[in-house]
């Protein structure tokens, strides 16, 4: 029983850091048609900026602003230098966002080294409960709530906010939503940014999770993230929260019982969803949910 | 372009280029220099292969490097296990060309059907699984630490097997060239340019992305196993996404769907590789070198879709127009 | 009447190919004006490169006096342009009233004054107020599309093919919501039913094969056979 709980708090945790990947991936996909496949490297650098700051500052809270800033600052540059010449064409987004990830990677080396850097515990979300004979970390329970409010907030936007409702719009038919007076380019560049902004506070919180972080972590991550979008559906937002849990308890409880199969079933599940369900897995809890 | 004659231009560049890279090894007698241009030539082969699917199908694959690596696997474990001989070397190609052709068909069939993101996820997945095993199956593989093993006596000497690999080399590129300009390679092309189209003029595009894919998958086999041969060494990073991304690049900033391009991005890259690598003992900015490439890159990819080679093409074809101006035309101006 | 729009000499490429070539047409305030031609002459087209949606490669578009040939989408429709597409474009996860709402720019009195007065126009959509827009009828979905390019105080409407696989009780109340609309706006219109177009319309321009070919009143179109038989094959 015990052991069940903490593969489960395991897995949720692991999932909401995909999750924060995901759902910019998910939302930039349904609304702009693009496939970022970069975008593993807002997480990274989400990651090293706040980690730095947290070392420098030793303020945690301040290491995570830091960490969203650069992912908004870097998104903005992104979508305006990479992403807007290329609209329209997928060839061509998909080589130009891979060779920026290739250059976000490497950049990391350059700015902070090649090697990883150790990360530890803020001290208030260091060490565990004990609940009867179930141990629970802290911190992992604060990496499944953070996700949770996240995408309370998220959703509360998407749903109750016009900015929401022109997002969820776009996503069904860009050209009516021109036609019906707005600049969809702002929308764009609103949403990228935002997507880009909670990948980098997913690598963030991903960096005391695993206890050091390094420049390849991003695309590893980023992978994980693609199977979420794909599983849970390109374009939806909760579809991308449940697939993301999918993964994530898939990945513990397999690394748990038969750990050489752990990053294969969810590449397995993902090429199934591909193959006979290329709307993804949860798309119908979108249509009924909207 | 028509059909190339025997004695177009072309063909004279390609013929003296040829001159001087056999002569080479007997003019000048650097051994780094001899091993450099090895790798190029075999790298220059999976660029090639790639270009098939990038340049003339127009799709996105990242899954090419298992490709690669089953190429690589089948000589290393055949030449280890049973005797290291060229027969056995040869029978290990053709082993790895099998496979490769059995897996692309396969791996094309369930894909191909795809949108392009779609199915560039698919080949990442699919190669990433490919990579699990390999790393998973240490008995065959030895997984990341892989194994060393003896290549035919003959390859010893270093001469020899440059001269192999140039005869590979150019046997696939006339294979391919004249791949491309088949009726077969036409449609590959019409793919590229529009599918919908293609497909509502009757042909059947899947298979021909399929048939696409086997060959790019057959030739990338090859010159995994000439890798495999080079370095007496085997591992799994020889399936991983880097060797997908070398090839990418050099696709790219040589320029696709020319062929040729690839193979100059090939020495580009090697080349830049080798003196930026011995550069970094002085700059240590030159240790992340791929930097550079992914800017070129990303600058080729917005602003020279035709990479150099393509980018130069233009210019000549522009220029020739501009000698002779057809005639109708320019009446038509002075009207 | 002033003339509200006018079309010069558009031409318009999509891609490689060149659909419009020479389209001349006015609108005149207040009036119905109706585009009509055979499939593929390109009626959807032009109103496409009015509303910025296939920009126009040459030729001018000038609405209110101005010159909006080169402006984008949004800010034509900013500048009082309702679209309603020929398929619609209805948000069909969205519900009726998210419909509505993305297409209000700012809640005003004034313009829920004018939302009231479209839902009394089409009853049916305050009927379905909390219904996702993908389930309602064809007729149904065609008062909402209209009712979302009208909401916005639209000086222009371009409505194209209202009655497109409508059934003939449903176009009526298309017909009649047009007319009453009429008296609020000004109205272009891309109609294959001629039944329909000549009841509503006032004037009309005939293209074909991408160019204008004639226009004037409606009433001289209806009673000139021959013209009916060689542009729009009836009569």
């Amino acid at each position: 029983m015990d052991l069940l709980i903490s593969l489960v708090i395991n897995g949720l945790a692991t999932g909401m850091l995909i999750f924060l990947l995901a759902a910019g991936l998910t939302l930039i996909f349904g609304l702009m048609d693009v496939l970022n496949f970069a975008h593993g490297g807002l997480f990274v650098w989400g990651a090293y900026t706040g980690v730095v700051t947290y070392a420098y500052t030793e303020s945690f809270l301040i290491g995570i602003v830091v960490s969203i800033l650069t992912g908004i600052i870097l998104g903005f540059i992104m979508e305006k230098l990479i992403i807007t010449p290329v609209y329209g064409n997928h060839v061509q987004q998909i080589l130009i966002t891979l060779g920026f990830m290739l250059v976000l990677q490497e950049m990391i080396k350059v700015a902070f080294g090649p090697n990883a850097i150790p990360v530890t515990v803020p001290s208030y979300l260091a060490g565990s409960w004990e609940i009867g004979e179930v141990i629970v970390i802290k911190y992992r329970v604060f990496i499944i709530v953070v996700g949770f409010i996240i995408f309370g907030i998220f959703h509360y936007i998407l749903t109750r906010t016009k900015i929401g409702l022109i997002v969820r719009a776009g996503v069904i038919n860009k050209e009516m939503v021109q036609a019906l007076g707005i600049n969809i380019k702002r929308v764009f560049l609103f949403v990228f940014m935002t997507g880009a902004s909670l990948a980098a506070l997913g690598g963030m919180l991903m960096a005391p999770y695993s206890g050091s972080i390094y420049a390849e972590m991003g695309m590893e991550f980023a992978i994980l993230g693609f199977i979420v979008v794909v599983i849970g559906g390109m374009g939806s937002f909760s579809g991308s929260l449940l697939a993301a849990i999918l993964v994530g308890l898939a990945g513990s409880f397999m690394a748990y019982y038969v750990p050489y199969l752990s990053l294969a079933v969810n590449m397995i599940l993902m090429a199934i969803v591909l193959i006979f369900r290329p709307q993804g897995l949860f798309s119908m809890i979108r249509r009924e949910s909207t | 372009m028509n059909q190339p004659a025997l004695l177009s231009k072309q063909n004279i560049i390609f013929a003296i280029l040829l001159v001087v890279l056999v002569a080479f090894p007997f003019v000048a007698d650097s051994r780094t220099l001899t091993i450099l241009l090895t790798q190029i030539f075999i790298f220059g082969i999976l660029a090639m292969s790639y270009d098939i699917l990038l340049g003339y199908t127009g799709i996105v694959s990242f899954g090419h490097a298992m490709f690669f690596g089953i190429g690589a696997y089948s000589t290393a474990i055949m030449l280890k296990e049973i005797q290291p001989t060229i027969p056995v070397f040869i029978g290990s190609i053709v082993v790895g060309m099998v496979l490769a052709g059995i897996l692309s068909f396969f791996v094309g069939l369930l894909t191909l059907r795809l949108k392009s993101h779609f199915f560039a996820m698919l080949t990442l997945a699919i190669s990433g699984l490919l990579l699990v095993v390999a790393e998973k199956w240490r008995s065959v593989t030895k997984g990341n630490d892989g194994f060393t093993f003896r290549a035919p006596d003959v390859f010893k000497d270093r001469i020899v097997f440059y001269f192999c690999v140039l005869a590979c080399l150019v046997i696939v590129f006339l294979i391919l060239r004249r791949f491309v300009n088949s009726p077969l390679g036409r449609v590959l092309i019409a793919i590229r340019e529009n599918e919908q189209r293609t497909r509502s003029l009757g042909f059947k595009t899947l298979h021909y992305k399929v048939i696409s894919s086997i060959v790019a998958g057959v030739i990338a086999s090859l010159a995994g196993s000439l890798y495999a041969i080079s370095l007496r060494f085997v591992n799994t990073s020889m399936m991983t996404m880097d060797i997908t991304l070398d090839a990418l690049l050099m696709t790219i900033i040589g320029g696709v769907g020319t062929l040729v391009g690839p193979l100059v991005g090939s020495v580009v890259i090697e080349f830049a590789q080798h003196y930026l690598s011995g550069l970094a003992r002085d700059y240590p900015i030159f240790e992340r070198w791929i930097i550079f490439f992914g800017i070129i890159y990303i600058l080729a990819v917005v602003f020279f879709p035709k990479g150099i080679v393509g980018s130069i093409l233009t210019k000549i074809s522009k220029w020739k127009q501009r000698d002779q101006v057809p005639l109708p035309e320019s009446k038509e101006r002075s009207k | 009447m002033e003339n509200l729009l006018k079309l010069h000499n558009i031409h318009t490429h999509i891609g490689q190919y060149h659909i419009l070539q020479g389209i001349d047409f006015e609108a005149k305030e207040g009036e119905v004006s109706v585009l009509l031609g055979r499939n593929g002459a390109g009626k959807t087209t032009t109103l496409k490169t009015i509303m910025g949606l296939t920009p126009a490669s040459s030729g001018a578009v000038h609405y209110l006096n101005q010159d909006i040939t080169k402006k984008p989408t949004y800010d034509i429709a900013n500048l009082g342009i309702g679209y309603v597409p020929e398929n619609q474009g209805i948000f069909g996860q969205l519900t009726v009233e998210e419909n509505l709402k993305v297409a209000i720019r700012k809640e005003t009195p004034e313009i829920m004054e004018k939302q009231e007065y479209v839902l009394n126009l089409f009853p049916d959509l305050k009927k379905f107020w909390k219904k996702a827009g993908g389930n309602l009828s064809g007729g149904q979905k065609q008062m909402l599309a209209m009712a979302r390019a009208f909401v916005n105080d639209s000086k222009l409407l371009l409505i194209d093919e209202p009655s497109k696989g409508l059934a003939p009780i449903v176009i009526e109340k298309v017909m009649e919501a047009i007319v009453e609309m009429k008296k609020q706006t000004t109205i272009v219109l891309v109609e294959q039913n001629f039944l329909m177009a000549s009841n509503i319309g006032d004037t009309y321009t005939l293209i074909d094969d991408g160019r204008t070919v004639r226009s004037g009143e409606m009433s001289e179109l209806i009673q000139n056979d021959e013209l009916k038989q060689k542009y729009l094959g009836i009569g």
